[in-house]
């Protein structure tokens, strides 16, 4: 793949070049942009309870980079993830309705993987047989999610205690902090874990093997017995597992609330950011989970951001825009 | 009833059509643009920016109709500059047509927040002032003969036969003295420009508001309706239209009633789904689309 052609130098000249001109946009709008990447790089290191926060708040974010880089190996670009992380949640929710005991928490992950899965089957199926492009057929899917969500949570399964909510996973089920008074849980090494599995896989398995081959050359797998189209339904399925975990895991393993935002605002977002750590990690798992712990920091800086200086949250998105668009100039450079 | 939900097609079709011969100029010179989400987001922020800003420096001193025109001005600039710097990344700069176009979507989701916030303080809502709105039948009507005209250009000019070399066999244009990164980077500064524009015209004509989210996958849609189109702009009018009408339907059905509104939201992305699965089998897109050009 391309991607891994990418130095890290180039990799810190597009992210100091993203914050150069991240500076200059915000002083343009006229915020401090001084005081403001203070509060968004150097707060979260300044306390034990905000790192741990950083570090949760990369957990989903090493889950769905982990299925775009994926998609990125076999040569897709899979943007799938955002949806598949609402359809994951949902589950959990379902889980949490039907079941008010421990069982919630297995069923969370049955349901939730199964409806990512079923979410990515509906692009994939669609790409191997009527050569449909995934970038379309996943951003379809995304919105397509997004409403069945939003309704299941504002019907069948709303709270009718919190109408901002959907019901919540029962006590006993709930992943608890590991450390309490912080937001850190089981989540966190779950995800790191899933990263280093997926290294494994694609490096030591036949099927990452195949995966890999298909990604760099369709023709050449296909002289070696290697089908691309299974690798390419093989990817999705498997991208889809580790965007669904996210999903889960946001509801399952996320403290307070333990329940889904009815405007999803606890899981939006998650699959874009997603796309940035891929590019950040150069589509490699063990990078993929640097490059969401950076993004994590980044996230929880601006918190910090937007109480200290003022700064509007949603600033950290146009950095990542910018240092996607700096890498997209980086990787041409051949050597 | 039906002669109303026909109009309401036409009209939401404008933004589709709009951004759908931005893209069909982009790809038929080689450039594929997938940012045009993002674009379209842009437009339908930077416009009433600029006339808000312009409003509250000169006041009401404009003649009433020149405000919507200003901003159609500003979005269509908007449009420019980050075409040119998608345009400069995929032609000189031979980069990943792809991720540059992942990037502008993801930088205008964020600036767009991050803007609406920024600059009138509310959290990603925003009313359009009456004395800025245009009238979407105008736009419609510009859509129409832009596309009739880019139809005239591509297939019946010298000027379409060059852009359309540029796309299908670079190698062959360039050796009769065509400087393809040349054409590619203006093809994409102007089709970029129409996808800000079928933005602006969803804040300031058709909706009258500006959101974080006001594009809400038209852009997609719009890539999906070129493949239908076969990247043909006279197609595209046929094609912008039947998405035009899904989408329509859906706030049509929502109005009557039918059924809950998440359900009628999803019908314009199930049906492109439907469509581009449909009939993608005859697509043929330009040979060359996507790949930068290096002269050897």
């Amino acid at each position: 793949m391309k991607i891994q052609t990418l130095s890290s130098l180039n990799i810190i000249a597009a992210l100091a070049l993203a914050f150069v001109i991240g500076a200059v946009l915000m002083w343009v709008s006229g915020y401090d942009p001084a005081s403001s990447y203070y509060s968004m790089l150097v707060t979260p290191f300044s306390d034990r309870v905000y790192l741990l926060s950083a570090l949760a708040f990369s957990a989903p974010i090493v889950l769905t980079g982990l299925t775009f880089a994926l998609g990125l190996r076999t040569g897709l670009f899979n943007i799938g993830a955002e949806g598949q992380v609402y359809m994951g949640a949902l589950g959990a929710v379902i889980a949490a309705y039907f079941a008010r005991s421990l069982a919630a928490l297995p069923l969370a992950l049955a349901i939730g993987l199964a409806l990512a899965v079923l979410w990515s089957a509906v692009p994939a199926v669609l790409k191997m047989w009527r050569g449909v492009n995934e970038v379309v057929s996943t951003i379809m899917m995304n919105w397509i999610a997004y409403w069945t969500v939003i309704m299941a949570v504002s019907t069948a399964f709303a709270n009718p205690l919190q109408p901002e909510e959907s019901v919540k996973t029962p006590e006993v089920a709930r992943l608890t902090p590991l450390i309490p008074g912080t937001d850190f849980t089981v989540a966190v090494p779950v995800a790191y874990i899933v990263a280093l599995l997926m290294y494994i896989f694609l490096k030591y398995s036949v099927w990452g093997y195949r995966i890999s081959v298909s990604g760099l050359n369709p023709i050449a797998a296909r002289s070696y017995g290697i089908k691309p189209e299974r690798a390419v339904l093989a990817a999705f399925a498997l991208g889809a597992l580790t965007a669904g975990l996210a999903g889960v895991l946001q509801v399952v393993a996320r403290p307070p609330s333990y329940s889904l935002m009815r405007n999803l605002a606890n899981v939006y977002g998650i699959g874009f950011d997603g796309i940035t750590a891929a590019m950040l990690g150069r589509g490699h798992p063990l990078g993929v989970v640097l490059a969401s712990i950076f993004l994590g920091v980044m996230q929880e800086g601006a918190r910090h951001m937007q109480i200290e200086a003022g700064t509007p949250f949603e600033f950290v998105r146009v950095v990542q825009g910018l240092i996607i668009l700096l890498l997209a100039v980086q990787i041409l450079r051949r050597p | 009833m039906i002669d109303l939900i026909l109009m309401q097609a036409l009209l939401a079709a404008v933004p589709i059509l709009l951004a759908s011969l931005g893209e069909i100029l982009m790809e038929r010179s080689g450039v594929v643009n997938i940012g045009l989400e993002g674009l379209m987001l842009l437009g339908a922020f930077s416009g009433p920016l600029f006339v808000d800003y312009l409003h509250y420096r000169l006041g009401a001193q404009l003649p009433d109709p020149l405000w919507p025109l200003a901003a159609f001005l500003a979005a269509a600039l908007v449009g420019m500059a980050v075409g040119l710097v998608h345009g400069y990344i995929s032609t000189y700069l031979a980069g990943d047509q792809i991720i540059s176009g992942v990037a502008i979507n993801l930088f205008a989701a964020g600036a767009v927040a991050y803007g609406i916030q920024a600059y009138w303080g509310v959290a990603g809502y925003k009313q359009v002032p009456d004395w800025a709105k245009a009238d979407p039948l105008a736009l419609a009507a510009f859509a129409l003969v832009l596309a009739g005209f880019m139809w005239y250009v591509l297939f019946r000019s010298r000027l379409g036969i060059v852009i359309r070399a540029c796309g299908e066999d670079p190698e062959s244009a360039f050796n009769v003295g065509v400087d393809v990164n040349r054409v590619r980077l203006l093809a994409t500064v102007i089709g970029s420009s129409l996808a800000a524009l079928a933005g602006a015209y969803l804040s300031i004509a058709y909706l009258s508001v500006v959101t974080k989210e006001i594009s809400a996958g038209r852009g997609f849609i719009a890539l999906a309706n070129v493949v239908f189109a076969n990247w043909n702009p006279a197609l595209a009018v046929a094609g912008a239209y039947i998405f035009g009408f899904f989408d329509a339907l859906s706030y049509w059905l929502q109005t009557a009633g039918v059924a809950r509104y998440e359900i009628t939201r999803m019908i314009p992305y199930i049906a492109t789904l439907l469509i581009v699965a449909g009939v993608i089998g005859r697509a043929r897109p330009p040979r060359a689309v996507g790949k930068p050009f290096r002269r050897e």
